[in-house]
């Protein structure tokens, strides 16, 4: 059974079967099952695939293979492995409840807004999911597409000039991956012998240290604008703002981890010298985004715009675990980014719940919710302990992996990082107090008003299990990724001139050494 | 012979007594004509035939081209259905369609040098008269006389590059030409080098390559819509075609001396066209900056020479019809339900009244930008790709820049066509006529179905390129 394919492909199916859901109120109904069976189909796809997974395999499992246009190297090829396994989790689950909250409260034109959620969990999925780089660069441009139309069609104030710098800075650093991608290839052709553009394939060609780097930076520069690593952030705090929260939520939640998922899965395996050189500078861009996000989220004056500027600063702390080039640092990465997603689609749920009161999301005419709505004073300190990763939350176990990983590379690097543990203290608990505690400007009504009800359990229930599940056995998906993680890191590690006792996986080579093929060989290409 | 009789039919059914016979007559009989000739060339597909002693040959690469040109053609005349100018003269209209799609066909099975200038005036003169066929409207004659004037200028250039091209080598048979110009060099060779960069000028100004373009934005826009249409998809491909057989095809040995000279008109059609595209308020000359842009995607192709760019120019120059002919297809409808319907205003909301065409219009601005799956997408991905094989990457980085600045108009075209409508502004809307309404669906579809059976199109790409560089 092609599952992965499948999982992929279930949200496309789902979408253009709405097209045949009749327009209008008439359709409503049909709308929803069309959508909620397609969302919740992938997830339970989802669900097998974690059952079938084999944790100690360190490659991709479950690979599909299929023709698109081979004459030119493109074909179809998906497969898991420890990394993406749980990036897929998150993104079928997220878009799972996503779907759920739009389908609960219908926004205009549904059809069109389900299935550009539909659309949109295709493109993720299939980022996480490709093996070969222009799939890879095919779901990351494809994903755009429907977050444009999601943003410019149901979003609010500022939302063209919101879209605009959106799609304008990812395709930016994009189309500048696009020639890396074709020039990966040819490069790797004349060392090989072989034209290929899968990236197992790739991994361990022997490129010359300025090749590496040259084609790294074209990466990496796609990566950066889609993370955000700062200074490429501009976009996002405007995106934020401007998109209808749900949106806001997936994009924060999911969309922003594609950006670290592209160093771990492309950067460090396949231009392991190239990582190495500009480990250092994109650690310290990681840094100041740390403590640059934070201090405007302590600033911030609406409720998105912090938790906007909380995620780059977030991000920040990811993007330093990967570059840090050290296994443990890069598990803790992993597991931050299902915990920062997690995370940020709890607290994007409370700011809609908080919405209610406060339309325009300010919160300086806010104050003393709790009196009224003691249900959601709870959940927001739950979520709000996990942001600021607290010890016993689930991103402390994420956090503290990546930072003893830094430490143990780049002192200064972890010591400054530490700040922003400090700061999120300061703007998390800023936020939580001004909205809760406190004297109640609008009256008591307010807080009723904001009081969780049964449907915005329903979303934020599963969130908060998550968190407390994470919290308490982050094991299990550390373990699951360890093979992997190794395995990816481990060629950086050599390029790094690490200690052996630190290096856990052989990297791959190719040309095999065994059998080097000349420079312009006809080899075989390998499916 | 088929398209050319078709004209001929078609001209005489537009005399036809009776209204009914004289409105339709013309259209079904050019439309049975293409169709003829495409089933004709689908038939002859695989072999390799020589005809007018060599004049004209039917190989691969000219029979895709035949299917590209009679296929936009096809379109054409179908958008045309309701045109105003169309209407009353659509014997006149349909056979000159015909008559330039001759012409075309004439350029892309060229043998020697006579039949590329036969070709290529035959089109032309046949678009003159179309451009200006809008009489009541002085925008339309304007646009005939300015790109007569413009393209008699390009025809006399091209003529002389021919002349001193046969001059150099002592034939007109390309064949004999590209034996002749073996192994040689143009730094030995003045009345070469000549002849190339005239050669060249010539055709740029055919596919409105910079710095030969300055005519193209006023004649698209003056030109009846589905001239235009017609002008910036199947006359482009024609001229493309003209310089694959005369650079890639006769002068492969060369190819080191006239690669750069085709790759800084690509850079400078990429950089002109993209940038002043920004500022266009009005589709048509949006379009028509669009299309100076697009042959510098076009010409890296050229320049790469060989046969993954020649591969990567013909993938490219099918997509490219598809997706400009969606894209105008869309224009023309609007067009013809409020006054100012080729400005890019007139699109405000309309996704929202009409969202197939909205969609159309969307796919086709996507395509063009670049974004994959589309088919737009793998055009790139294969042009880029073949810059980056013959050592030009700074080519295919110059390409998606871009690319990159090409986003800021065509997302705005998206960006209007799903925005709310204008407040006040009267949303008229007509039923769009069934052939119009096809057409403009296929040419979308064909956008994707190019990205979908991108495997065996890519088959007969490269099966034309190989019959073009074969001797």
């Amino acid at each position: 059974m092609p599952w992965v394919s499948a999982i992929v492909l279930l949200p496309l199916v789902g979408a253009l079967s709405l097209l045949a859901v009749p327009p209008g109120g008439a359709g409503a109904v049909q709308a929803r099952i069309h959508a909620l069976v397609a969302a919740l189909g992938t997830l339970v796809l989802t669900v097998v695939l974690v059952v079938e997974f084999d944790q100690d395999v360190a490659g991709l499992q479950h690979i599909d293979h299929a023709g698109w246009a081979e004459q030119v190297g493109l074909s179809w090829d998906v497969g898991v492995d420890g990394i993406s396994l749980w990036l897929i989790v998150l993104t079928s689950a997220l878009f799972a409840l996503g779907v759920g909250a739009a389908c609960w409260r219908l926004p205009e034109r549904p059809r069109g807004f389900l299935a550009l959620l539909l659309l949109a969990e295709t493109g993720l999925l299939g980022l996480f999911a490709a093996g070969h780089l222009v799939l890879f660069y095919v779901f990351w441009e494809a994903m755009l597409v429907p977050f444009f139309f999601l943003i410019a069609m149901w979003g609010g104030e500022g939302r063209r000039r919101a879209t605009a710098t959106f799609v304008i800075y990812t395709m930016v650093g994009s189309l500048l991956m696009l020639v890396a991608i074709i020039a990966t290839a040819f490069v790797a052709r004349d060392a090989t012998g072989q034209f290929t553009f899968l990236i197992r394939d790739l991994e361990g060609v022997a490129f010359t240290d300025t090749q590496s780097t040259w084609l790294f930076l074209g990466f990496a520069l796609a990566f950066a604008i889609k993370l955000p690593l700062w200074p490429f952030h501009a976009w996002l705090p405007r995106t934020y703002v401007a998109a209808p929260i749900l949106v806001t939520a997936l994009l924060g939640a999911v969309m922003s981890k594609a950006g670290v998922y592209g160093f771990i899965r492309v950067g460090l395996p396949v231009f392991p010298e190239g990582a190495h050189r500009l480990a250092v500078p994109l650690g310290a861009l990681a840094v100041a985004g740390i403590v640059y996000g934070s201090l405007l989220a302590w600033r911030a004056p609406t409720m998105r715009l912090l938790v906007a500027y909380s995620s780059v600063a977030h991000l920040g702390f990811i993007a330093l675990g990967i570059v840090a080039i050290d296994v443990q640092a890069s598990q803790g990465a992993v597991l931050q980014m299902i915990n920062h997603g997690v995370v940020v689609a709890a607290l994007f749920g409370v700011v809609a719940v908080i919405n209610r009161v406060a339309p325009d999301d300010r919160m300086d005419g806010l104050g003393g919710l709790a009196a009224g709505a003691p249900r959601l004073a709870g959940v927001f300190l739950i979520v709000a302990m996990a942001s600021l990763a607290i010890p016993g939350s689930n991103s402390f176990a994420g956090e503290f992996l990546i930072l003893t990983g830094v430490f143990r590379q780049h002192v200064w690097l972890a010591a400054l990082a530490c700040l922003g543990i400090a700061y999120a203290a300061v703007y998390m608990l800023r936020m939580y107090q001004t909205t809760m505690n406190g004297p109640v400007p609008g009256g008591a009504d307010d807080g009723r008003r904001a009081e969780l009800r049964g449907r915005d359990l329903a979303i934020l229930l599963p969130l908060v299990a998550a968190m407390l599940v994470i919290a308490l056995w982050p094991r299990g998906i550390v373990d699951a990724t360890t093979r992997s993680i190794e395995r990816a890191v481990a060629p950086a590690q050599v390029a790094a001139g690490r200690p052996a006792d630190q290096i856990r996986a052989t990297p791959a080579q190719n040309p095999p050494a065994e059998a080097l093929p000349l420079p312009g060989d006809e080899a075989e290409v390998t499916p | 012979m088929i398209t050319a009789g078709a004209a001929t039919l078609a001209l005489g059914a537009g005399l036809w007594p009776g209204r009914l016979a004289r409105r339709h007559g013309p259209a079904l009989v050019g439309m049975a004509g293409i169709t003829a000739a495409i089933v004709m060339s689908l038939l002859l597909w695989g072999e390799r035939q020589d005809s007018l002693g060599g004049g004209l040959r039917a190989d691969r690469f000219s029979l895709l081209l035949n299917i590209l040109f009679l296929a936009a053609a096809a379109v054409t005349i179908l958008l045309a259905w309701r045109e105003p100018a169309a209407v009353d003269r659509r014997g006149e209209y349909v056979g000159l369609i015909l008559i330039s799609a001759t012409g075309m066909m004439l350029v892309a099975g060229a043998g020697d040098l006579i039949m590329i200038f036969l070709g290529i005036e035959i089109l032309s003169v046949a678009l003159y008269v179309l451009c200006a066929l809008e009489v009541w409207r002085e925008r339309s004659l304007e646009s005939g006389l300015k790109y007569l004037i413009v393209g008699s200028v390009g025809a006399a250039i091209l003529l002389y590059g021919l002349t001193l091209l046969f001059g150099a080598t002592g034939s007109i048979r390309l064949a004999d030409i590209g034996r002749e110009l073996e192994g040689t060099s143009f730094t030995g060779e003045p009345l070469v080098l000549a002849a190339m960069v005239l050669i060249a000028a010539g055709l740029a100004f055919k596919a409105s390559a910079v710095p030969f373009h300055m005519w193209t934005p006023d004649v698209y826009e003056g030109a009846p819509t589905t001239v235009t249409a017609f002008m910036s998809t199947a006359v482009k491909a024609a001229a493309l075609a003209a310089f694959l057989r005369v650079f890639s095809g006769v002068m492969p040995d060369l190819q080191d001396d006239w690669s750069v000279v085709i790759a800084v008109v690509a850079v400078a059609s990429m950089a002109v066209g993209n940038i002043a595209a920004l500022v266009q308020s009005n589709m048509k000359r949006l379009l028509a900056y669009s299309s100076i842009a697009q042959a510098g995607y076009l010409l890296i192709g050229v320049a790469t020479g060989g046969i993954a760019g020649a591969e990567a120019t013909l993938y490219y120059l099918l997509a490219y019809a598809a997706m400009t002919l969606a894209a105008f297809a869309v224009v023309i409808i609007r067009e013809r339900e409020v006054e100012d319907g080729d400005t890019v205003a007139a699109l405000t909301g309309y996704g929202r009244a009409r969202p197939v065409l909205g969609v159309v219009m969307t796919v086709a601005m996507l395509s063009l930008a670049g974004f994959p799956p589309l088919s737009g997408f793998v055009g790139k991905f294969l042009l880029f790709g073949s810059a980056v094989e013959a050592d030009l990457t700074w080519l295919a980085i110059v390409g998606a820049v871009g690319s990159m600045i090409s986003l800021g108009y065509y997302l705005r075209v998206v960006w209007v066509t799903w925005a709310p409508p204008l407040d006040g502004a009267a949303r008229r809307t007509f039923a769009v006529p069934g052939p119009v309404g096809l057409a403009t669906v296929g040419s979308a579809v064909a956008v994707i179905a190019l990205t979908l059976l991108a495997s065996p199109v890519l088959d007969a790409c490269r099966g034309a390129a190989e019959a073009l560089l074969a001797p």
